[in-house]
């Protein structure tokens, strides 16, 4: 097997930790056309190792850290990479998505992915440099933060680092690079449960791209489009992602105490103009990024990454905080402590109402903050008895304490903050979301209920179909290497320049309604044999880049062989229509009294959603489905002959 | 009067937070607005999103929208989402 892709480094290594060894996985062009690279091809390499349930915090459990096809393209907002393994707050594969800059420089090095596999006996850190691989002694960077550990580190390499809380295997640890995490589903813990304190890749030469002279004009093209859409191009770079607070309170989107309600009495202080006016210091974007999304801000004088979104929502309206200083300076402890800052504040919020309730006395209140910063640390060291229930996560702790129906987490991973009795469609897609609770995976529909498109979000029409589009997109897109925000570029300027306009108002009260013509598109998307090269530019970058030919149809079949595999993994970890469930609280509650459209109809939409993604009443992907995708017959790529050079471990 | 908050862009291009003004209807609080400061131009405004007690004006009687002392509109900048 070898590859002959442009834009593709050429080698996937793996890397066994029990045995110090090092070889070739032999992924081939084959692999590549059928799941492009990052969480598709992991969910194609991981297949090879899921057999059925295993112990995510075991020696069986493998990581696969894997680049897309645009990462060290140069590409705008190409950067991402992702990790994925069996995740330890699921149970079930998780894909976390990262901009650091780890994924550039990994194919910058030669390689396009990593297989981990095993346990080191002792505490080590992976080296990879022209030289090697090295595994080298990591007992002197135990118990240090994510960036003293990158700078103790120290080097031109790029890192992937854990914190404290990797180390001390709480469920929902993340993994950092630079100041970017690979945030959602515990990748941290896999990593602290292999003794994997680090991985540093050191590499300089860009690959060769198929038609050079081609991407450079598709580059110049797409980054003009990002930098002149009023979201990509002012939105995201002057407000970031906090932008979106004061149009989640007016959407009652807002998660507040503990997705009680959707709306704060307090947002206006922890909304994203306030962050802008108050706090920021200037924004920053990845490599090769123009939007420039994140924000800078000073913490104790130092310049430190800025909260996004979700957490001023689960930090703030849902645990009834209005101070947005705090805030700031969780987010950054969450960052050096290492640990995913949704779950964390989902736990916390849920601990507060066990709390409230009676059910269990944690010291934790709504409103009261002045414990918050302690909490964090005894999570991430285990350090107390209340540390070490909360690093289990919201599920475990609703098993010992009660308190199911209002625990809020999907499949074990806690919603973002996005209250979805606001936007029932977004409620669907975080109830059949593989990796859980996740607003990314579950296809982030609220965009077009409320935040930003203005659909009715409470109509259960076209909400399927839009997810299954949404989501397949999103996956391909991911695979690629891009952000996801390059697809705002999608939705055409007028939508959000002119939202009064007749014009936009007809498109949003139509969009519910083109539920049969998207049901087409989604089941056969070969027929979408076409580029829409201004808005989805994706496309033809990937072709040129590659080689590959690359149209609308093909990503989104690329996108929807990813869902789809994703989804049979997890079968294969006992996953069934059963665990597609919100709690009760939103799909039995209504947000505002007496008016029952403000509650998820979790069964209608299931069963849509079910039907346009070919999958049985069970949730279980039909026979025909998985023949169409191509994943009914997989074989097993590590079984395959491998040649090439043997790789050396230095010592 | 009528208490307006300004959300998005506007409030950070324009630095105007929040204002109280006297208008019977919202294209009357448009005029009021920009009189207040020049850079808000009521074309600008007809693109913004308007929300008047928690109601988008495109479901209320839009720029015909009554106003009663004592409301609250919110106006954002029309890219609002994200």
């Amino acid at each position: 097997m070898s590859i002959s892709y442009g834009a593709y480094a050429g080698k996937v290594l793996k890397i066994d930790l029990t045995s110090q060894t090092v070889s070739d996985y032999p992924v081939g062009d084959e692999d590549l056309k059928l799941f492009l690279g990052g969480k598709i091809l992991a969910a194609r390499i991981l297949n090879d190792f899921i057999k059925g349930p295993l112990d995510p915090l075991g020696e069986e459990n493998v990581m696969v850290v894997s680049s897309g096809p645009l990462n060290a393209t140069g590409c705008p907002s190409s950067s991402r990479f992702n990790v994925s393994a069996v995740s330890p707050l699921t149970g079930l594969l998780t894909s976390s998505n990262c901009g650091g800059s780890f994924g550039c420089t990994l194919k910058r090095a030669g390689i396009d992915a990593l297989v981990i596999t095993g346990k080191s006996p002792y505490w080590v850190y992976i080296d990879i440099d022209a030289d090697g691989v090295k595994f080298k002694d990591a007992e002197s960077l135990r118990g240090k933060g994510t960036s003293e550990t990158q700078e103790a580190i120290g080097g031109k390499g790029s890192k992937l680092v854990i914190g404290p809380a990797g180390e001390h295997l709480v469920r929902y640890a993340c993994a950092v690079s630079d100041e970017r995490a690979a945030g959602r589903g515990g990748i941290g813990a896999v990593m602290g449960s292999k003794n994997l304190k680090a991985v540093v890749v050191t590499g300089r030469k860009n690959p060769a791209v198929y038609d050079a002279e081609k991407l450079r004009k598709i580059k110049a093209k797409w980054t003009k489009r990002l930098k002149s859409h009023p979201l990509t191009g002012e939105q995201l770079p002057r407000l970031g992602t906090a932008a979106l607070i004061a149009s989640m309170q007016q959407k009652r989107l807002l998660a507040t105490k503990n997705f009680t309600d959707g709306r704060f009495s307090g947002y206006a202080s922890i909304s994203g103009e306030e962050l802008a006016e108050k706090f920021l210091v200037r924004n920053k974007g990845c490599i090769s990024c123009p939007i420039r999304c994140a924000r800078v801000v000073e913490v104790d004088g130092k310049p430190v990454k800025g909260p996004e979104v979700e957490i001023m929502g689960l930090m703030g309206a849902n645990i009834l905080n209005d101070d947005l200083g705090q805030i700031i300076k969780w987010n950054y402890e969450m960052d050096e402590l290492g640990m995913d800052t949704i779950s964390a504040s989902g736990t916390i919020a849920f601990a507060m109402e066990l709390n409230e309730k009676g059910m269990w006395d944690s010291g934790l209140e709504f409103g009261k903050t002045d414990n918050i910063s302690d909490v964090l640390k005894e999570i991430a060291f285990r350090s107390s008895e209340r540390g070490d229930k909360l690093a289990q996560g919201s599920r475990k702790l609703s098993e010992e304490f009660g308190g199911e129906d209002f625990c809020i987490q999907v499949k074990g991973m806690e919603l973002s903050a996005y209250e979805p009795r606001g936007a029932v469609g977004q409620g669907l897609g975080y109830s059949v979301a593989n990796r859980g609770g996740c607003h990314l995976n579950a296809g982030y529909e609220v965009v077009v209920e409320g935040l930003g498109l203005t659909i009715n979000p409470y109509t259960v029409h076209g909400k399927a179909e839009i997810a299954v589009m949404f989501q397949n997109l999103m996956e391909a897109v991911s695979a690629g290497g891009n952000c996801l925000f390059t697809t705002y570029a999608f939705f055409p300027f007028f939508l959000f320049k002119r939202p009064n306009s007749m014009l936009s108002k007809t498109v949003n009260k139509a969009l519910p309604y083109l539920g049969g013509p998207l049901h087409v598109i989604n089941k056969y998307p070969h027929l979408a044999h076409i580029h829409l090269t201004s808005m989805l530019p994706h496309t033809k970058a990937l072709s040129a880049a590659t080689g590959m030919k690359i149209t609308m149809g093909d990503l989104m079949r690329i996108g929807a062989r990813g869902f789809n595999l994703e989804r049979t993994i997890n079968a294969r970890l006992g996953i069934s229509a059963k665990d597609d469930k919100l709690p009760k609280r939103l799909t039995d509650c209504e947000q505002v009294p007496g008016d029952p459209r403000t509650k998820v109809p979790q069964a209608k939409l299931k069963k849509n959603f079910y039907f346009a993604r070919g999958w049985d009443s069970d949730g279980m992907v039909k026979p025909k489905t998985a023949k169409y995708y191509s994943i009914d017959a997989l074989d097993d790529i590590g079984a395959r002959p491998v040649s090439g050079a043997e790789h050396v471990v230095v010592k | 009067m009528v208490t307006v908050e300004f959300f998005g862009l506007y409030r950070l291009n324009y630095h105007m937070k929040s204002i109280e003004v006297e208008a019977s209807t919202v294209k009357e609080l448009f005029q009021k607005i920009y009189e207040v400061n020049p850079f808000y131009t009521v074309k600008e405004l007809k693109h913004s999103i308007v929300i008047v007690n928690d109601v988008n004006f495109n479901d209320l009687k839009k720029y015909r929208t009554p106003l009663k002392d004592g409301d609250r509109v919110l106006i954002m900048s029309p890219a609002s989402g994200g």
